[in-house]
């Protein structure tokens, strides 16, 4: 059809507000595309090498060793793959540095080589990449580890250290401080006489690894068993995979929505601007569903263009964050890029269908007019004031704000798409703000408030007898959350901690939100920690129903606090109490608190290092700032695009009026000021209505990712960053109607009588 | 083709008023003829070009269009009849703008199953050294012969004008008439002019004159003039 000829002149006549939508939609998709893409190459990545490398199900440590006839024995019995695997954390050049060396393994957890080759002779060892690439390390090179050079014979990822954590209470690693290797038993003998010895295990079904779990607890003693989707280490990439799904469609879907109100808005004032030439074309004997196809095909061109370039620019942008995924989560790059027709088909099919469903309904209603009401000038408006006009104060003011009222009270639609608009950059902003500040609360209120101590030394056997002055004893284990008050179905997929600890210890602050000591009330009862709290829905007065995870010995007690501890589900209550409940004797302890750092080396399973882990968060803290930085740039774009599409609509609607004024003397700012600033309310209005809705959804979906991720972010707003919010948002606005004022400026003095001719 | 209008009536409630825009009009357009319909404005001979167009729907009476009664048409078989069987000439012209003249006239081509030649048509029209031009490009005479194009493209049986001098000079206007009177001694198209410029009716076949929405008079003009010596008004 030739009338196809006059849509892409259209649309270059009207570039920026084509321009515009276009932009939005391209966001939009690849977004989607992008971070479905990624997350799906990561999941093939992830699913590969844990099947092709062989992943344990589960490993455990015990007090006694373990021989070699031993393990097939359990392995004949059971049913089941076993292999022994040592390590030991050595000090890499400096003491702040922590290399944790393992043994090589033939057939569990079988480490992946990325480049070079497994180290087999004595005085070789395989680093991780993240920490080669911290410390400069290159395939050849020989290191020094512990005072003894070894050579790196190649760089390698390990399938149970997929996210690699020093302790799994940690929530990040800052390869600077922390990374693996791997090397021959011998050479991991010399290196060390401190190491630990480990059984992993793969088994065939959930029952099998029970009943050898069982067999264990009762005929060893246990001091940990970590099944696979217990452990951070495995599990945090496959709930990221999970969790992400929320993430990758609902930012992309506000965006689309903003995207194809803004088309609609765009072609409705197309539309009405072209009644007579729809009506000519009607009277020429143009059937509807023609000139219906012909009108769709602008949103079919705004959808084409915008998905087109949106999957490209997403697949394309796939690729860093696969690898920025894979970095941090240290999967090998076993598969590159992975096309996923569901994701381009949702990605292309989607927009473009919602887009034309809406197009159609706009552009139904002018065709269903006769082309005889089309031909014939609208009706001009006939003045009729709306309620909102009847209010006092409209007759107050001056003519200019009178003006102003009344065209804001007439474009209603447009004030609703500048409030919708406002409101989704300031959720973005508010986000973006509230995640970097809940990482410096945590280091601020977990690490430093509540958390006194400098080291939390963790033993491989039961400990007894006096400590050094300062330290404070504690006994840690594994627990079950049976029962809530009278609700007996509680389950949590990650791992619960019970802290049996002396309350009346200066190691540890458990403080509430209130800032008040509940040390005391773990003499009675649990204090729990947030994310806990927040999982179960705990209250105070609750009564919680604790089972012990090795045997069949339970414990109730009533919630007394809530300490401000945002990561890990941990139950804190005394240590004697604790003991009895997990069978230990009386005055033994698993673990200690203390300021001095740890110079036996026996015994010692591993030490926390409080350090190193405020380190970490800090140094993650510079990612977060980029992070918030992008939002607020997409925010500030976003804002900016659907304002300035909004504000020069107005420009384009009332240009007879503008025009009239210029020719009644009227300055180019005086109009801006009558015509444009009229939303400048509304904008206001619009960010103080939503800052608390971006509070309040926030806190909602922090409390609904805290079962997967173990740790709940403080969402703490300061009135730094609303200032700052609304000085962004400002900015926004302002640059949108200096956009706009060069299209007023351009509106000639002859429009005024031009349109009183047609 | 045959146009018959008996006892046709039209009335537009405005506001609490009823308009009586056709009262009782029956007349007969000639075949192959030009018809030129006169009367100030208001006197409703818009309204019976609309109806003859099937454009807009009479109250009562009826129009018949060779053996097709309009007013029985459904929408969609009125814009067939407008599609196959007539050309519309608007007084602002109505083009396209983002179009050129060719393709402007391309938009009316495209409805025809038995178009005229584009070449032939641009050129009769003037306009072939213009096919290029977009329409803010050309002088409103031009303008409204790439609208006659437009419409004659489709080798109409009727061509319905609606003022077509009405926004041109006299000069411009009578090129327009020519062109018009030129299109239906060559296809044998039947031109119905609306117009409230007296002076057309000299030029036409047949003469009929509006008031209040009254056939007043209509006669044939035993001889039409060139449109050149029609008395402008």
């Amino acid at each position: 059809m030739i009338l196809r000829k006059s849509i892409l002149r259209h649309i270059k006549e009207k570039k920026f507000q084509y321009f515009g939508v276009i932009v939005l939609l391209l966001i939009s998709i690849m977004l989607f595309v992008s971070m479905s893409m990624a997350i799906s190459t990561l999941d093939t990545r992830n699913q590969q090498f844990k099947e092709s490398y062989h992943q344990e199900d589960f490993h455990f440590i015990v007090s006694e060793s373990i021989h070699q006839d031993q393990l097939s024995t359990w392995e004949q019995n059971f049913e089941i793959d076993l292999e022994k695997r040592s390590y030991t954390d050595v000090d890499y050049k400096s003491e702040d540095t922590t290399l944790r060396v393992f043994s090589l393994t033939e057939d569990i957890n079988k480490p992946y080589i990325s480049e070079g080759d497994l180290p087999n002779k004595q005085g070789e060892i395989a680093v991780s990449p993240p920490f080669a690439k911290a410390h400069d390390i290159s395939v050849g090179d020989t290191v020094e580890v512990n005072n003894q050079n070894l050579r790196v014979t190649g760089f390698m990822y390990l399938p149970d250290y997929i996210y690699i954590l020093e302790r799994v209470s940690d929530l990040v690693n800052d390869p600077k401080s922390f990374g693996l290797a791997i090397t021959g038993e011998d050479t991991l003998t010399n290196l060390s006489s401190r190491s630990v010895s480990q059984v992993i295990g793969q088994g065939n079904s959930e029952e099998e690894v029970a009943s050898f779990k069982d067999h264990v607890v009762d005929n060893y003693s246990l001091l940990r068993w970590m099944n696979a989707d217990e452990n951070p280490r495995i599990e945090f990439v496959e709930s990221e995979i999970e969790s992400s799904e929320a993430v990758i469609t609902t930012l992309p879907l506000f965006i689309l929505v903003l995207s194809v109100m803004m088309v609609l808005m765009i072609l409705k004032r197309q539309l009405e601007m072209q009644r007579k030439e729809i009506g000519t074309l009607m009277a020429l004997g143009y059937r509807k569903k023609e000139l219906m196809r012909h009108y769709l095909s602008h949103a079919g061109v705004i959808g084409i263009i915008g998905s087109i370039l949106g999957l490209l620019a997403g697949a394309g942008l796939s690729i860093p964050i696969t690898n920025l995924y894979s970095e941090y989560y240290n999967l090998p790059s076993i598969s590159y890029f992975d096309w996923d027709m569901m994701v381009l088909v949702i990605g292309f099919i989607v927009p473009n269908v919602v887009l034309l469903i809406m197009t159609y309904f706009v552009i139904r209603k002018p065709l269903k007019q006769s082309p005889l009401d089309l031909l014939s000038p609208k009706d001009v408006s006939k003045g009729k004031k709306s309620m909102l006009e009847r209010l006092p104060f409209f007759k107050k003011g001056s003519f200019i704000s009178r003006f102003r009222l009344r065209l804001l009270v007439r474009k209603k639609t447009r004030a609703v798409y500048i409030f919708i608009g406002v409101m989704f950059s300031t959720i973005l902003l508010i986000f973006g703000f509230v995640t970097y500040n809940s990482m410096d609360d945590i280091v601020e209120t977990t690490y430093k408030k509540i958390f006194t101590y400098d080291y939390g030394v963790y033993y491989n056997k039961l400990q007894q007898g006096d400590l050094e002055e300062g330290a404070s004893p504690f006994t840690n284990a594994e627990i079950q959350v049976q029962q809530l008050n009278d609700k007996e179905d509680i389950s949590i997929d990650q791992k619960v901690s019970i802290y049996g600890f002396e309350p009346g210890t200066d190691q540890i602050q458990l403080l509430n939100d209130e800032e008040h000591l509940l040390n005391d009330k773990a003499e009675s009862g649990f204090v729990v920690s947030q994310p806990l709290a927040s999982v179960l829905g705990l209250e105070l007065g609750d009564e919680l129903t604790i089972g012990n995870a090795y045997n069949d010995k339970t414990i109730t007690k009533e919630v007394k606090g809530v300490a401000n501890v945002y990561i890990g589900f941990s139950v804190y209550f005394q240590l004697n109490e604790v003991n009895s409940f997990l069978g230990y004797p009386e005055g033994v302890y698993t673990a200690k608190w203390t300021n001095v750092e740890p110079t036996e080396s026996e015994q010692i399973l591993y030490v926390e290092n409080k350090k190193d882990a405020i380190e970490n968060f800090e140094s993650t803290s510079q990612l977060t700032r980029y992070s918030v930085m992008g939002i607020a740039g997409f925010a500030f774009l976003i804002g900016v695009i659907v304002l300035t599409l909004i504000t020069n609509l107005i420009v384009e609607e009332n240009s007879p009026s503008i025009s009239l004024l210029k020719v009644m003397g009227y300055k180019d700012n005086e109009i801006s000021k009558m015509v444009l600033n009229v939303f400048t309310p509304i904008v206001l209005f619009s960010y103080v209505v939503s800052v608390p809705i971006a509070y309040y959804s926030i806190d909602g979906m922090m409390t609904s990712l805290v079962e997967q991720t173990g740790f709940s972010l403080p969402v703490n707003l300061s009135w730094f960053m609303i200032v700052l919010g609304f000085v962004i948002i400002m900015v926004t606005y302002f640059v949108s109607l200096w956009i706009s004022k060069r299209k007023l400026k351009n509106v000639s003095l002859q429009e005024a009588l031009k349109k009183q001719q047609d | 083709m045959s146009i018959v209008l008996s006892n046709v009536n039209k009335i537009y409630q405005s506001g609490e008023v009823n308009v009586h825009a056709l009262k009782e009009a029956s007349i007969e357009i000639p075949n192959k003829k030009i018809v030129a319909i006169l009367g100030p404005s208001g006197s409703g001979k818009s309204t019976l070009l609309n109806v003859i167009g099937g454009i807009d729907r009479h109250d009562s009476g009826s129009v018949q269009v060779d053996d097709h009664q309009l007013d029985k048409m459904k929408d969609k078989d009125l814009t067939e009849y407008r599609r196959h069987s007539l050309g519309f000439i608007f007084q602002q012209y109505n083009l396209i703008p983002t179009l050129t003249v060719e393709e402007n006239v391309e938009v009316g081509r495209q409805l025809s199953q038995n178009p005229l030649d584009m070449k032939e048509i641009l050129e009769k029209v003037g306009m072939w050294d213009k096919k290029d031009k977009f329409p803010h490009q050309l002088s409103g005479g031009e303008q409204q012969r790439v609208a006659i194009a437009r419409a004659l493209i489709k080798n109409p049986r009727v061509l319905l004008c609606d003022e077509p001098t009405g926004a041109l000079d006299e000069e411009t206007g009578k090129n327009i008439l020519k062109l018009l009177q030129f299109v239906n001694e060559t296809y044998g198209t039947t031109v119905c002019i609306i117009t409230h410029n007296n002076g057309i009716g000299e030029m036409a076949h047949k003469v009929i004159r509006m008031k209040s929405g009254e056939i007043t008079e209509h006669f044939y003009n035993e001889a039409p003039v060139d449109p050149e010596k029609v008395n402008w008004v």
